[in-house]
């Protein structure tokens, strides 16, 4: 999958919807193996003022994330190739102040736990709301100052 | 030391000693968790469907496989309460459980082995057999409504079995690795070999046959015409492949099968191979299906895009139109009319360019086409008229609301005059602003927020309109074309109105009841449950609803409704969806209705609702015949319970249910059964009669119409009797009044999780209208009090759960009184301003009577 996402700077008054930040949009890098879930959360992100890209290899979000910072990483727990806690790790050891946000199959306390220790900021369970995960989004950018 | 099984030998010689009651008690409250879990289940699927939810893959497979274990598990519990083996029931359930399986497995359970799909019974949830061109086709015919050509489509499971026939499955599948693994090297030979070999390969068996039925049917003995037309996998969705495969024209009916072959071989085209190379399709399994359709002898044909791909007009979609044939016009080889048509209603013309055509393509008679001359005095002619043009514009308009892209949409006039729909697929320009000024984050930026973050998305979804206010039962013929809809309660009724309009707002109403699956099945964005909606917006107000969003905006934001049209994915046309919303059809209709029906009988369970309600059932009779007949239980044998209402209420009562003082002569007052109890005090709750206009005294109306049925009903062997099953926090009524026959089950008082109330009313003797009139209004008061509700005919079923004990006993209360209320109505619901009427009454009544009881 191609990313596309659009960069802009910021003008005008603040995006009634948010994603809209004093230094340009939250950026965010969705991860998930099953396409669907990136075909469904880029438009809807991108709808709501983020600038968004999506991937469904790990190695391609990989190189995407040594190639540069996001805001926030949403990523699927458990996929082929590469688990969401290993990628969860790499994201924090290059970008210690991006934010995870885990999807995950069945939430077991255990993975859960170990997610937390790893500095996930939070976890939502599949299938979830997309009004959820926005939820979650806000208060990343809320706690880190991202919007006003 | 014991014999191992000693003591069963020695049971069996005995004869079986009983069950305790106790142990199937206990059964019997299983049944009603398990029965309780799977609705819930099945309930979490639907809601699935309504865009508020992501999921994947994985959900709707771990899903169904959880489903189908709590369903198995449902029929063994039955088992061991009757004590039966339930062969039919367990039969039923492999059955749905196989076809769910199949469905998953992509293997699609056809009841026909010919096929032939009737383009009547085609719509994108078969676009696996049916090919995406044709589907689309299907949802225009057959979801949308508007006229599209008759005919027939050979199945892409047609292709298959012709390829594994010939052995051609795999070699096709090496040659396509091929390609993809020396990027194209070869590709020329390649495509002559593997057309070739699709022109060579014998015919599935039967097929010849299946066509030449098919084409009886729909020509009888006439010579008629065919167009032959491909429709692939992924042909007009996400890729294109527009106008790669072959189409054929004017093919008489001996002619179709060998057209057939031509136009399948053209999946393997240079252009179309090159086309996959290139757009990363290697992994995707070419496959065709092929449509055959009679064709329209048209005086008028021509082409539209919803967006013109000029430059200037942003906001105008472009019509092309000539006589005769539509290929000349679509290959660009003939002089046309081109028009401009404003995208926004009404479409007013903004320019119209009329060209002197000099000739036209024409049905040969024995087949093919042929040009002609054109008269000299219809050369210079518009070939349509304004009223034409308006209805292909709203045609249009809403073809592309539905598909949610840009369309390029193929019409025919025939001679008759009514517009005909050839195809409609994805424009593959976009429109211009997307790419330029794409940024859909600025799209709303300023607009001012009517509505936000309330309310539950139906429908996702976005679209601009006019705001039309519908008042309850208010004359819907006359609702505006383009508008948005905005009503207090959702109704079934506004089905007939959602070609139309573009969107819809309710107070209340809930995203899995009757209008929110329709408001699915046709792309309607629909918000409910928004709770104000109908105070905060004003008739003829312009907005735009952002039902992914649950937001809605002062003022039509075009830029936010073209992202919606320049997604590469339309989440109805993935995968996911579709294969959701076909295993739900297995799952979720409830077919079985009447337990007193022969049909109700385990072989008619359809789907996995089916048995859990018979199940239900059965484990409830159950009850209430071991109630009587269980020696262990003598004491709390079925009692007459002593009424101010003459109800003829028979209770059993399981688990203190009743004061264990009473007696035999128990009387409402040792009513310790807690949902009971609050439901009582509403029936008894007559004040609300008082005032009421009919001079008919409560006590003696309702004893003359239980009097009717009265030897029945005190009948204990038969079903339709009244009575409660009770425990402290259980109770089942079956309660039938006069022709009204209603069902109460609620668990009440445990934690706030098991407390559900479900509630069906249903029967009546007046007319169909008034009955469904009833309906409506009983539907409306339990949407009232946030029941979830469904109304099938004049059936009424409400459900609610989870909430805590001291509103849901109030609900029952609530109940009460509408049993009571509408029980005398029938025959007073003359109009729909009756039905309101009596909406508000019941309503202001209940107010009284709370405000008294708090």
């Amino acid at each position: 999958m191609t990313p596309e996402a659009i960069e802009s700077p910021a003008s005008g008054p603040a995006n009634p919807q948010g994603g809209e930040t004093g230094r340009g949009k939250t950026s965010i890098l969705v991860l998930d193996d099953e396409p669907i879930v990136g075909k469904r959360l880029k438009p809807f992100f991108q709808k709501a003022g983020y600038e968004v890209e999506a991937f469904n290899l790990p190695l391609e979000a990989l190189a995407r994330i040594e190639a540069r910072r996001f805001d926030v990483v949403i990523t699927d727990l458990k996929m082929e190739g590469l688990d969401g806690l290993s990628f969860l790790g790499k994201v924090k050891a290059l970008h210690p102040d991006t934010d995870v946000i885990l999807i995950t199959g069945f939430a077991t306390m255990e993975t859960a736990r170990q997610s937390f220790r790893k500095g996930v900021f939070d976890c939502v369970a599949k299938p979830f709301k997309l009004a959820e995960l926005l939820d979650g989004v806000r208060r990343i950018e809320k706690e880190r100052g991202l919007v006003p | 030391m014991e014999l191992p099984g000693l003591k069963d030998i020695i049971a069996r010689l005995r004869g079986k000693p009983p069950v305790p009651f106790s142990v199937l008690y206990k059964k019997f409250k299983g049944i009603l968790e398990r029965h309780n879990a799977i609705l819930e289940l099945i309930g979490d699927m639907g809601d699935k469907l309504g865009g508020d939810y992501v999921f994947d893959r994985q959900y709707i497979f771990d899903s169904c496989e959880r489903l189908g274990d709590q369903v198995f598990k449902l029929i063994s519990d039955l088992s061991l309460l009757c004590q039966r083996k339930n062969v039919a029931l367990f039969t039923a359930f492999e059955r749905i459980q196989f076809a769910i399986r199949e469905e998953l497995a992509g293997r699609r359970v056809l009841s026909r082995t010919d096929h032939i799909l009737p383009m009547a019974e085609l719509t994108h949830d078969l676009a696996d057999a049916g090919g995406n061109k044709m589907a689309s086709l299907g949802d225009i015919k057959n979801i949308l409504g508007f006229a599209t050509s008759e005919g027939f489509v050979i199945t892409v499971g047609a292709y298959f079995e012709a390829l594994a026939g010939a052995e051609l499955r795999k070699p096709v599948a090496e040659a396509m690795r091929r390609l993809c693994e020396n990027n194209g090297a070869g590709l020329a030979e390649e495509s002559r070999a593997l057309q070739q070999a699709i022109l060579e390969m014998p015919l599935p068996k039967g097929l010849g046959r299946a066509v030449d039925h098919a084409v009886r049917r729909l020509a009888g003995e006439k010579n008629v015409l065919f167009a032959v037309r491909s429709s692939a996998w992924d042909e007009d969705s996400e890729s294109s492949f527009a106008g790669m495969y072959e189409t054929e024209l004017g093919v008489p009916a001996a002619e179709i099968l060998p057209a057939y072959r031509r136009v399948l071989a053209s999946l393997f085209c240079e252009e179309a191979l090159r086309y996959r190379l290139h757009h990363e399709l290697c992994a995707e399994e070419p496959a065709m299906a092929v449509g055959v359709m009679p064709m329209v002898d048209a005086v008028v044909s021509g082409g539209l895009y919803t967006y013109a791909p000029l430059q200037e007009e942003d906001q105008a979609m472009v019509v092309s139109a000539a006589w005769g044939l539509g290929k000349p016009i679509v290959d660009g080889t003939a002089e046309t009319d081109t028009y401009l048509l404003r995208r926004e209603p009404p479409h007013e013309l903004l320019s119209s360019d009329i060209a002197a055509k000099t000739t036209r393509l024409v049905l040969h008679p024995g087949g093919g086409t042929r040009t002609e001359s054109v008269p000299e005095e219809e050369r210079g002619e518009p070939c349509l008229s304004a009223a034409q043009l308006a209805l292909l514009a709203k045609t249009a308009m809403t073809l592309e609301h539905f598909f949610k892209r840009p369309l390029d949409v193929e019409w025919a006039i025939p001679p008759g005059g009514e517009l005909v729909v050839l195809q409609a697929r994805p424009l593959s320009i976009r429109p211009r602003a997307s790419a330029a000024r794409g940024d859909v984050s600025e799209a709303a930026k300023g607009a001012p927020v009517l509505l936000s973050g309330r309310g539950v998305s139906a429908m996702g979804g976005v679209s601009a309109g006019p705001v039309h206010l519908v008042a309850e039962g208010e004359d819907l013929s006359d609702f505006p074309y383009g508008a948005i809809l905005v009503a207090r309660h959702s109704s079934p009724r506004y089905a007939k109105l959602m070609p139309k309009c573009r969107g819809i707002i309710t107070d209340v109403g809930s995203a899995t009841g009757h209008m929110a699956t329709i408001a699915r099945e046709l792309r309607v964005p629909t918000l409910v449950q928004t709770g104000s909606a109908t105070r905060t917006l004003r008739e003829g107000q312009e907005i735009t609803l952002d039902a992914d969003h649950l937001v809605v905006y002062e003022g039509a934001l075009e830029a936010l409704c073209r992202f919606e049209l320049v997604r590469e994915d339309v989440f109805e046309e993935s995968w996911e969806y579709r294969t959701l919303k076909r295993v739900l059809r297995l799952i979720s209709p409830l077919t079985l209705l009447d337990p007193k029906n022969d049909a109700f009988a385990p072989e008619n369970c359809k789907t996995f609702h089916d048995i859990a309600r018979f199940v239900h059932q059965r484990a409830v009779d159950k009850l209430g015949s071991l109630a009587e007949t269980h020696r262990e239980i003598r004491q709390s044998a079925p009692r007459q319970l002593a009424t101010k209402l003459p109800l003829g209420l028979t209770v059993i009562d399981i688990e203190g249910g009743l004061d264990p003082a009473a007696g035999v002569d128990a009387g409402e007052r040792d009513i310790r059964c807690r949902p009971l109890k609050a439901l009582m005090e509403g029936l008894n709750a007559s004040g609300m009669w008082e005032t009421s206009p009919v001079a008919v005294d409560m006590g003696s109306f309702m004893s003359s119409v239980t009097r009717t049925f009265g030897a029945e009903a005190a009948h204990p062997s038969r079903m339709g009797r009244n009575l409660a099953v009770i425990s402290r926090e259980y109770l089942n009524l079956h309660l039938r009044l006069g022709y009204h026959f209603t069902v109460v089950d609620a668990f009440l008082g445990g934690s706030m999780n098991d407390n559900a109330i479900a509630f069906r009313f249903m029967g009546g003797v007046t007319d169909l209208a008034r009955r469904s009139r009833r309906a409506s209004l009983v539907a409306a008061i339990l949407e009232q009090f946030d029941f979830l509700v469904e109304v099938k005919g004049d059936m009424v079923t409400g459900r609610i759960k989870k909430h805590p004990t001291r509103p849901m006993l109030d609900k029952m209360f609530m109940l009460g009184c509408l049993i009571g209320y509408t029980r005398q109505l029938d025959a007073k619901l003359d109009s729909e301003r009756a039905l309101q009427r009596h909406l508000e009454e019941f309503l202001q009544r209940i107010t009284a009577l709370r405000e008294t009881r708090e």
